[in-house]
């Protein structure tokens, strides 16, 4: 009884509860290298392999010219990056894909929240609705792809019936610059939607109804109580369904290639589909690295803005 | 300890499972070796990569059954291997391995490409070695594929550019139908009275946003789209794409665009669908494709189908259009009795019954002479006689250093180029400037190209 309490006898026992593993058929110690090894040593490898050397590979590759078969030949140093950023067709994809990711980001975010809103509300037949609203998650891009194009459709397209029977000039979403950013957007953000709503469906559900009453009792009106109670509550969840979609905006690639192909006149190439056509149809693979890699850049930096600025807003 | 017992048990069925599993697959492939080594020992395994999809396929199919059949020396395995495109990529990073096909079908906007790894043998070796007669082969589609007098490889699936017009709804107009070598003018004529006689019910025409059209308006008016003769004198290091040709061309689309006799379906494969679809359904009365296109146009369509060449600048000849399509490359990675056999295999494709079959069951040209003379297709063209145009289009044209394609790298850079300028010019963007700025890309793309290369 005394020992236990003794100073001396503490470090004897410490190692034992704390800095020793005690698994059946192992008797490790933490500081053990090996120990290390053996639980890192997969992930390290398989992360090393597909994503380390990868991204180290690009980088090297994005500072050459390559040959027609794909070997580095010449070294140009940073000549590829500043090719790209002084290109006038480089620029125009900058700015699609700003134009895209502000578009999605911000249709999916405010579309998901009116939904899962409403969602919110326990009405009759609401469980049906809320099913339906999160539908598109099962949807697979190449379905949601003929769905759209069907729906664009010049000939027989859904909205250009629509359109004559109103009376409407006819507009050719798929072959004209603008309205063609629009479908895609369109396409994207409904695709978004399922997952979006349902994680904020979820977000709402958890917001403590004595707040919402609390409230009502000090006579706020309820947009008042949307924008005070129900916005801070779930901020973090917005936090991270906006970081989300951003990276996922960004990485666009399945819906541009089936609807649009980056056409019409390059209205719709976005980053990630011009690295796609230098790599796999110009085989021009250190333009498409040095192109990766602004793209990486650019995904990073806005995550990194996001944690610094959004995140001074959210209420954990 | 019993829950702790039960799911140690469960892990030991699952790992004896896995175990079993494994042994099987591995027992299954140890076994199945013999079999078919001793089927590869009497005859010499050739692997034969395709990109052909539909009717296509089938036939390809049928052709590598029926030449298997017909030897004992070589068993040809045929492989799809996905688009044109994807296909190029493989061929070139399997090159050297197990992996790598024999004998390949690779587009024909790759075969500067293609040839330039150096990971072929050229057909003209045996060409040479068995004194085949190159002869009987057309000569536009061989010379496509030809360089400095050296057959790198053997034209196979071969199309030809032509003008489809719906014959029907002409005569319902009474409209006196295109010639049969058709001037600018005489299209604009024809799509004018019906777009008028129509009332706007019919659209006149449409040409497709496609660099494949552009490089045909240029061969056709006898001007160069890169220098060195279009490659086939040396290493392009230019392109010219503002001559004076291609501008009017350009200026004759936009102009008709303007006053609503012309209609643009954009680009990519929902253009292709539409215009078709539109044509089809009496809505489109002429538009632009590839002869391949025939069967899809004939199947199922109750009006009749009219054909005729690639429409020609006003004031002079046609020059004659390049073929499109895909050739047959032999690898140069594999022995030479495998390299052998995939020759026999090629020349059993381009016998005159092969060819004859090949065109009825897909609407690609039977390219050997003699193939005109056999029953199958004398039985195609008394059933549709416009048939015959692409085939009389192909063999009208003198093979030149225009009209043979464009032996240079990076020809879907400049069609994706020359069809953003396109785009541009059909929404009304000034033509010289448009083509000027495709042009300077592609040239700054030519230089990066060749340097990388060491050109």
């Amino acid at each position: 009884m005394q020992q236990e309490i003794t100073p001396a006898s503490k470090p004897s026992l410490k190692p034992k509860t704390l800095n020793q593993a005690n698994v059946k058929g192992f008797n490790l110690h933490v500081n053990d290298k090996w120990y290390a090894l053996a639980f890192l040593g997969p992930s390290v490898l398989i992360l090393g392999v597909f994503v380390f050397y990868p991204m180290l590979r690009t980088l090297y590759l994005s500072l050459f010219l390559t040959n027609n078969v794909g070997r580095p030949t010449v070294f140009i140093g940073l000549k590829n990056y500043v090719n790209l950023l002084t290109s006038s067709a480089y620029q125009a994809s900058l700015q699609a894909t700003a134009v895209y990711v502000i578009g999605v980001v911000a249709f999916t975010l405010i579309l998901g929240l009116l939904l899962a809103q409403m969602a919110v509300r326990k009405l009759a037949g609401i469980q049906w609705f809320r099913t339906i609203f999160s539908a598109t998650m099962g949807v697979s891009v190449s379905v949601a792809a003929i769905f759209w194009l069907f729906i664009f459709s010049p000939s027989i397209g859904l909205f250009d019936q629509i359109g004559t029977l109103l009376h409407l000039p006819l507009v050719q979403w798929l072959t004209t610059p603008g309205p063609a950013m629009i479908a895609v957007i369109i396409s994207t953000v409904w695709m978004n939607l399922g997952f979006t709503f349902l994680i904020l469906f979820g977000a709402l559900q958890m917001v403590p109804q004595p707040l919402y009453e609390a409230a009502a009792i000090e006579g706020a009106s309820p947009s008042y109580q949307f924008f005070h109670v129900t916005l801070p509550m779930i901020s973090p969840t917005l936090f991270f369904t906006s970081t989300v979609t951003l990276i996922g905006a960004f990485k666009s690639f399945g819906l541009i290639d089936l609807m649009t192909a980056g056409g019409p006149n390059n209205a719709t190439n976005l980053m990630v589909y011009q690295v796609y056509r230098d790599a796999f149809l110009n085989g021009n693979y250190g333009l498409a690295s040095a192109e990766s890699v602004i793209l990486a850049v650019i995904i990073a930096l806005f995550t990194l803005l996001q944690f610094k600025f959004l995140e001074k807003r959210v209420t954990y | 300890m019993t829950t702790k017992n039960g799911s140690q048990q469960r892990l030991l069925i699952l790992g004896a499972i896995l175990v079993a599993v494994i042994a099987a697959f591995a027992g299954w492939s140890v076994m199945s070796k013999p079999a078919a080594q001793a089927q590869g020992a009497k005859r010499t395994k050739v692997v034969f990569w395709n990109e052909m999809t539909g009717p296509a396929q089938q036939q390809l199919n049928t052709f590598v059954k029926d030449f298997n059949q017909s030897q004992s020396k070589y068993e040809v395995v045929s492989e799809f291997e996905g688009n044109y495109n994807e296909a190029v990529q493989k061929i070139i990073n399997t090159h050297g391995t197990d992996a790598s096909p024999a004998v390949f079908q690779s587009m024909d906007i790759s075969t500067s490409q293609i040839h330039h790894t150096g990971y072929t043998t050229p057909v003209q070796k045996f060409i040479d070695e068995d004194h085949y007669d190159v002869n009987q082969i057309a000569a536009g589609a061989r010379a496509f594929y030809a360089n400095k007098g050296t057959q790198l490889s053997m034209p196979f699936n071969t199309s030809q550019p032509v003008l489809y017009y719906n014959a029907t709804l002409l005569k319902k107009y009474k409209i006196t139908p295109p010639p049969v070598n058709p001037s600018y003018s005489d299209i604009t004529r024809v799509a004018t009275q019906l777009t008028d006689r129509s009332h706007k019910k019919v659209q006149g025409m449409t040409v497709e946003i496609y660099g494949w059209l552009f490089e045909q308006f240029m061969a056709n008016a006898g001007v160069s789209l890169a220098n060195q003769q279009d490659g086939h004198a040396g290493t392009p290091t230019a392109v010219n794409f503002t001559n004076a040709a291609t501008v009017k061309t350009m200026k004759w689309i936009q102009d008709n665009l303007k006053k609503g006799d012309f209609v643009n379906y954009g680009a990519g494969a929902n253009a292709q669908n539409n215009e078709t679809a539109s044509f089809l359904s009496g809505r489109l009365g002429m538009f632009m494709q590839s002869s391949a296109s025939i069967g899809q146009l004939t199947t199922g369509n109750q009006d009749q189908l009219g054909i005729t060449y690639y429409p020609h600048p006003d004031g002079q000849k046609s020059n004659g259009v390049a073929i499109g399509g895909a050739s047959l490359w032999i690898s140069n990675d594999k022995p030479s009795n495998v390299q052998r056999g995939a020759w026999e295999f090629i020349k059993y494709l381009m016998t005159a019954k092969s060819q004859a079959q090949w065109q009825v069951a897909t609407g690609y040209l039977a390219l050997n002479k003699d193939s005109q003379k056999e029953a199958v297709l004398q039985n195609l063209y008394k059933k549709l006689p416009a048939t015959k145009v692409p085939g009389e289009q192909l063999r009208a044209a003198t093979p030149n250093a225009t009209n043979s394609g464009i032996f240079l790298q990076g020809l879907i850079q400049e069609r994706n180029l020359t069809q953003t300028a396109m785009e541009q010019i059909y929404n009304g963007s000034d033509i010289q400037r448009s083509l000027a700025t495709a042009q300077k890309s592609m040239n700054a793309y030519i230089q990066g190209n060749n340097r990388a290369n060491g050109y």
